[in-house]
């Protein structure tokens, strides 16, 4: 006989153990004897670790003191959180003259508002947007912060950087309020959408020049008072290398990765080479190196500074670690793209530069994050070889007359500091595997 | 207009049969590479000439002699004899040498455990636990190991009470004692029949492996499971044990006493070891536990599932499911984590503690000058540790491609 | 299949034969190739004709992959000669290039790239291979698009199309660069079944309009329809070669006949 059900069975409500709080405890924290003991463990050591840093850090802590010994004097076992707050423009800025800080701040902005359109879904020709960020933010950047004298060179770089600059805001801008492009509006507002490709491109080609010579001859009108490298330190200073070092190391790390997996084996021995030898040693080793060996290597009466040795050395040691994210990158990609690419006739470069490297770079993105955040904290070493770094300045508030002795302190914001940066930029880049793990297409 | 037939007649190209020196694959080859040679050779040679230039200008020498002069300075520890105004430069190098390795081994040693550890935990079904895990690997990662390193010196190991109100960490023994001097311990003294306890261990662990491997024989002839464990334990434990007593209990400890404003005899790690050691734990433990956890992790829940299914229970499970599995995928990230711990002891140099790069490439440096040579031996160290390194991790590949084929 | 089905389709392929002209497209002598120590390919002789279209059979492992492949010097033979469309390919990198933008090569796993859209992937070759205008390369594109039926999909992802359409977008990316010959490294083996029809019928209607084609399938009812030649490779060699009836009618190898056996 046939069994038939005439009505659907309503869903009913779980039972507690699967939605209450009670439940999801004994689930989570209950489930047998010792997890219980080791729940309760747990907890005590928890209690005791969190009262006691509250305890010092914030509930017996002094805040506003003139000196280490009036903290003393106020609170014995908490934290003197005054000698950091005393601090706060040497730990972020370094010696930097302080009716000049906002240079830096602009230079901030100014690097925000150039990459924020790459996080913006409707802006096309994202990957101009980044190449320029790397490769001429850092002139504008250096000026703003270096100031002195322009040479020739300097002026054309900063006018390039400010036209792009305007020209990929305006772009943006259009991009996320009617989804055309720059080039696109200006045609259409000239009437000229419909011309032949070529007198496009001049039209486009000769209001750019244009462009170029008002910016040029507005930027000679001004420049910026000279701050010697020496003032430079703090955060600010950590950022700029770490900075340089990133933008520097892509390309660096592009180069040496195409040539580790060269056919030819001069480049690949080579490249491989230059690649293991920064890689075995620790980045400490290739400061000492940079400081002592670069002056022997120059020529006479050419002197690098101490800031320059250093970038460079970061440089160095950057490339190679990115070679080999590049390296792992390029691995990734399967034979069947070179033989695709092959198939319609482009060559080595083309077949790297248009099919196989966006890819890579794609799924490059995470590790890149990654690598980044290494460097940021290895930068810390510059303080090692004298440099006023954040960390160099975190050790200097204990060296200072008021707050001499004071250690914990400042080394304790600056670890909160780091971590929150660190943190926020790994949880972004974990964020953006799974986006880009799941085979999500635009 | 049919599929294909809208090509111009214009790309027809006549054949080209002959040799074309510019689009040649070969001559484009050895072009290309003698280009790169020749750049790279042209830099080597300028740096050299200029060096060279520079060194007679200022008038220094060059070459390893230097290695055979007196060093002058006294390195706060040390594992070998040396006398000040007697050692060499070349013992000061072998110092650092012996000072690196040390505290690299043993932080390696202590981060493989807690990173095991700590990435076990990540995965406890006790929420409270991985929570707290999670933190720990978190908290530690992201920060820069030199704040690390320095906080765990000045915040810590230098603010200890003094000598003389040691903390006590024998439990009212006053045998192992700490302070701001660093941590003092008991030091064996071997007697004369010592060697019979160590033979006695040798052949325990010698009897114990053959156990073992009769029981596993056993168990394929038989089916019958024999634990090898326990008895194999108590075999190491207790044989050694009842010869050790036999004997005599040959072996002394030299403690730690307190003459004048010190300690004297026993062993003494100074504060810069112990932050060193405490923050190259902790700081690559961090990393470590993640590696473990993503390596259980990548053991798919299927092969629980699997090996369940076929009524495996958990400890087994583990044992000939999990770990197995896991091992190949845990092993290289740690292994690369052990040639990191090498090259961070280097942050040695920021509180003190004389490893290679502090007292030769700092000190020795600033001393004797001659960078090149000293530069170029720092580095020939590391890069012969990372080396050696590496070649073990392509032995541990070449063996578990072996047991996967 | 009735006689009168087998008397029409051989009209139709006297039909085809008359379109053959006696240039020759593809000629080998002699080609060897090994991979290491293993004899991939052993003195294969090959004539291809303008027009002519020709299907390669065999079991896996027998090379007939890797002939194709050597066509266009994605692999590279190691002794005897090939020349395509008069062009000798040798260490000439222009040649090489040469010869790619004159071969179409459409693989099993279809190799669009996925970054870019459908309609990118088309105009790829045309604007950076042939320096052609972007407006013109589109127009091409989407006539292309059109002639294999997915116009609609132009400013998709390969990720968004099913098998099928992705291996139709392949043969148009191939066709966009105006090659004189098509390769088919096994098109349809990485399709499911109900989508293998909709890439062989525009591989029939390529095949009408008189391309010079070279098949690597097991699809042997295509084969039938549209050889002019059938080649069936064994362990590196051509052990048979003859008009599709003959072919399948009268195997005169005792390879080829197990071959046939199992796979028909």
């Amino acid at each position: 006989m046939a069994i038939v059900k005439t009505e659907n069975t309503p869903a009913r409500a779980a039972p507690l153990t699967e939605r209450s709080i009670i439940g999801w405890m004994s689930k989570n924290l209950f489930s047998s004897v010792f997890n219980s003991i080791l729940t309760i463990v747990t907890l005590y050591v928890i209690y005791i670790t969190v009262k006691d840093l509250w305890v010092w850090g914030i509930g017996d802590a002094v805040w506003i003191a003139e000196t280490r010994r009036e903290c003393f004097t106020i609170s014995i076992d908490g934290a003197c959180w005054a000698g950091v707050i005393a601090w706060f423009d040497n730990i972020f800025y370094g010696r930097y003259p302080r009716e000049e800080l906002w240079r830096i701040n602009l230079g901030a902005i100014l690097l925000f508002i150039w990459m924020a359109p790459l996080w913006l879904p409707r802006v096309k020709a994202k990957v101009f947007i980044a190449v320029t960020t790397v490769f001429l933010y850092p002139f504008l950047a250096g000026y703003l912060f270096a100031g002195g004298d322009k040479g020739i060179f300097m002026q054309v770089m900063i006018t390039a950087a400010i036209v792009c600059l305007v020209a990929n805001t305006l772009h943006s801008i259009i991009g996320v309020s009617n989804g055309t492009s720059l080039p696109g509006l200006v045609l259409r507002l000239l009437g000229k959408n419909n011309a032949p490709e070529k007198s496009q491109r001049i039209i486009l080609f000769s209001i750019l020049l244009v462009c170029f010579i008002v910016v040029y001859l507005w930027q000679m009108s001004w420049s910026a008072q000279g701050v010697s490298w020496t003032k430079w330190g703090g955060l600010f200073l950590t950022f700029v290398i770490a900075g340089v070092g990133i933008a520097s190391a892509l390309p660096g790390g592009i180069v040496l990765a195409l040539g580790r997996r060269s056919k030819l084996p001069v480049i690949r021995v080579l490249s491989t080479a230059f690649i293991e030898l920064f890689r075995s040693v620790p980045l400490i080793t290739v400061l000492f190196m940079a400081t002592t060996m670069f002056p022997l290597f120059m020529p006479e009466g050419f002197i690098l500074n101490k800031l320059t040795q250093v970038i460079i050395a970061v440089c160095l040691f950057n490339a190679c670690y990115m070679a080999e994210t590049v390296r792992a990158g390029l691995q990734a990609i399967p034979r069947g793209q070179f033989e695709g690419a092959h198939t319609i006739g482009l060559g080595y470069w083309g077949t790297m530069g248009l099919v196989v490297m966006p890819q890579a770079l794609k799924h490059m993105i995470p590790n890149i994050v990654g690598t980044f955040i290494g460097l940021l904290k290895d930068t810390t070493l510059v303080s090692i070889i004298g440099l006023f770094d954040i960390l160099g300045m975190l050790r200097s508030v204990s060296r200072d007359t008021p707050w001499i002795g004071l250690h914990k302190e400042p080394l304790i914001f600056g670890a909160i500091l780091f971590f929150l940066i660190c943190f926020a930029m790994s949880k972004y880049s974990r964020h953006l595997e799974v986006k880009l793990s799941t085979g999500h297409k635009k | 207009m049919a599929l294909g037939d809208s090509r111009s007649k214009t790309d027809q190209v006549k054949p080209k049969d002959q040799f074309d020196l510019l689009h040649d694959e070969r001559v484009r080859s050895v072009v290309y590479q003698l280009l790169t040679a020749a750049v790279v050779g042209w830099v080597g040679w300028y740096l050299f000439t200029t060096t060279a230039h520079n060194l007679e200008m200022r008038g220094m020498d060059s070459g390893f002699g230097f290695l055979g002069f007196e060093a002058g300075f006294d390195p706060a520890f040390r594992l070998v004899a040396y006398e000040v105004g007697v050692g060499t430069y070349g013992d000061i190098f072998l110092i650092g040498i012996l000072n690196t390795l040390y505290i690299s081994f043993l932080s390696i040693i202590a981060m493989t455990l807690v990173g095991f550890s700590v990435g076990v935990l990540r995965l406890s079904n006790n929420w409270l636990v991985a929570k707290v895990a999670l933190a720990y690997v978190e908290i530690f990662r992201n920060t820069p190991l030199l704040i690390q390193v320095i906080f765990w010196y000045t915040g810590i190991f230098s603010l200890l009470p003094q000598i003389r109100n040691s903390l006590d960490l024998s439990a009212g023994a006053e045998v192992v004692l700490l302070n701001n001097r660093g941590l003092y311990l008991p030091w064996p003294v071997p007697g004369d029949l010592l060697w019979m306890t160590g033979l006695a261990l040798g052949i325990a662990i010698i009897l114990a492996v053959l156990f073992r491997r009769w029981a596993h024989k056993r168990q394929d002839i038989t089916g019958q499971l024999i634990p090898t464990l326990i008895p194999g334990a108590a075999l190491i434990v207790f044989l050694p044990g009842i010869v050790y007593w036999m004997t005599g209990s040959p072996l002394g400890w030299e403690i730690p006493e307190l003459e004048g404003f010190n300690f004297a005899g026993g062993a003494t790690l100074p504060p810069a070891f112990l932050a060193l050691f405490v923050a190259l734990t902790i700081y690559h433990s961090a990393h470590l536990a993640e590696s473990v956890r993503a390596g259980i992790l990548s053991v798919g829940p299927g092969q629980s599932d699997a090996a369940m299914a076929i009524g495996l229970r958990k400890n087994r499970l583990m044992s000939l499911v999990i770990i197995p599995q896991a091992m190949p995928a845990i092993v290289p990230p740690m292994i690369s984590l052990w040639m990191n711990v090498v090259k961070n002891s280097s942050l040695a140099i920021a509180i003190g503690y004389p490893d290679l790069v502090a007292v030769f490439m700092q000190t020795s440096l600033n001393q004797a000058g001659h960078a090149i040579e000293i530069v170029g031996m720092t580095m020939a160290f590391y890069m012969f540790v990372s080396l050696t390194i590496s070649w073990l991790l392509n032995i541990y590949n070449k063996r578990v491609q072996l047991v996967e084929r | 299949m009735t006689d009168t089905d087998k008397q029409e389709k051989q009209n139709a392929g006297e039909q085809l034969a008359s379109a053959i002209s006696s240039e020759v497209m593809i000629d080998l002598k002699q080609v060897n190739k090994w991979y290491g120590s293993f004899h991939v390919l052993k003195d294969i002789d090959l004539i291809v004709h303008k027009g002519e279209r020709i299907v390669v059979c065999g079991p896996s492992g027998s090379g007939k992959s890797t002939l194709i492949r050597c066509i266009n010097h994605l692999e590279e033979h190691q002794t005897g000669s090939i020349v395509v469309d008069g062009i000798t390919l040798d260490k000439n990198l222009k040649n090489i290039d040469h010869i790619r933008t004159e071969v179409g090569m459409v693989f099993q796993n279809f190799n669009l790239f996925p970054h870019l859209s459908i309609l990118e992937n088309l105009t790829l070759g045309p604007i950076w291979v042939r320096k052609m205008p972007k407006a013109d390369a589109h127009a091409i594109a989407m006539e292309y698009l059109e002639r294999v039926k997915i116009p609609e999909q132009a400013d998709k992802f390969p990720g968004q199309l099913s098998g099928g359409q992705q291996q139709r977008v392949a043969i148009a990316r191939s066709l966009c660069m105006d090659p004189k010959i098509m390769l088919f490294d096994e098109p349809t083996s990485a399709l499911d079944p109900e989508m293998i029809k909709e890439v062989l019928d525009v591989m029939v209607e390529l095949a009408d309009t008189g391309m010079t084609m070279i098949v690597v399938t097991h699809e042997m009812g295509f084969a039938e329809t549209i050889a002019d030649r059938v080649i069936f490779m064994d362990q590196g060699d051509i052990v048979e070669e003859n008009e599709p009836n003959g072919f399948f009618n009268h195997p005169e190898h005792e390879r080829t006949r197990l071959f046939l056996s199992q796979i028909l």
